[in-house]
């Protein structure tokens, strides 16, 4: 029984390391090109670390961009 | 059983309605995002539309990877201009461009002589031979270009013309070879002084010019 219980935390400790490497990657794959565009509209590219919050960073991000000024400028929507 | 049944739809149910509500938020940022880098905005919301079709996420991670390396016509130089994209209908018409001008005629190759003077002498260098000698020792061919000084070795220095232009190497000489004031060594091999001001062999001074 003892080595049952071992077994099962021993696999899902691994899961999990597992989890957070491929966690890490999926978040390396947004937080690049979330850094450019966060320095090109005048931000830290820093904030693109909240790709790292799993669940609701991206949102954060992407929050912080649509409903802030750019420190660099927008396109003036009068244009269109 | 019944009642397991019911939770699972329920718990699908609710995560159905978290996912639709993410993906209009998501959509609705996207399009604000876009459009203040001067896009259409219904491009990033049809990207955030894109991961409910079959392409999956591949795609719109494609597109956002584009779209933070790609121009953004923000940053355009012509961003002042009126009507970005299509003019509107009896707005005030677009600047012509300005007309390219004609080329310039290819300038011709200067074939002037070159003029070493300094030190009481002033040698002159045409295009009669490519390769001319500088030395110490008196000219004996005309190839040879005399500097009497003692500090100038016997030959100091070789001069060569091609395509209207002005080579200078070294020969290996304990007084040494000076472009502009820079010691050209004989490993440097010829140098195009054509624009330089002046040479130095020893310790005469010659000013370069075209004759």
């Amino acid at each position: 029984m003892t080595y049952v219980v071992a077994w099962i935390l021993g696999l899902g400790t691994l899961a999990l390391l597992f989890l957070a490497i491929a966690h890490l990657l999926v978040a390396l794959v947004l937080i690049i090109p979330t850094w450019r565009i966060c320095t090109r509209a005048g931000f830290s590219g820093a904030l693109s670390l909240f790709h790292l919050v799993p669940v609701i960073g991206s949102f954060i991000v992407m929050a912080v961009l649509a409903f802030s000024d750019w420190p660099n400028g927008e396109a003036s929507p009068v244009r269109r | 059983m019944g009642v397991e049944i019911a939770a699972l739809m329920g718990f699908f149910g609710l995560t159905s309605a978290f996912a639709l509500v993410a993906t209009i938020l998501a959509a609705w940022m996207a399009w604000r995002i876009v459009e203040k880098t001067g896009l259409p905005g219904w491009a990033g919301l049809g990207a955030i539309l894109l991961t409910l079709t079959g392409v999956g996420s591949i795609v719109p991670l494609v597109l956002l990877w584009v779209f933070a390396f790609m121009r953004w016509p923000r940053d355009d130089p012509a961003r002042a201009l009126p009507g970005y994209g299509a003019a509107p209908a009896g707005g005030p018409p677009r600047p012509t461009p300005p007309r390219a001008l004609a080329r310039p005629a290819a300038a011709l190759a200067d074939r002037r002589a070159w003029k070493l003077a300094g030190g009481g002498l002033a040698l002159i260098v045409d295009g009669s031979a490519t390769t001319y000698v500088l030395t110490g020792a008196p000219a004996a061919q005309p190839t040879e270009l005399s500097v009497p000084d003692p500090s100038v070795g016997r030959p100091h220095a070789r001069l060569l013309i091609a395509a209207g232009r002005l080579g200078l190497e070294d020969l290996g000489t304990a007084g040494g070879t000076f472009i502009d004031g820079a010691r050209l060594l004989p490993e440097h091999g010829p140098r195009d002084i054509s624009a330089a001001r002046s040479i130095r062999l020893g310790t005469v001074e010659l000013a370069l010019s075209r004759a």
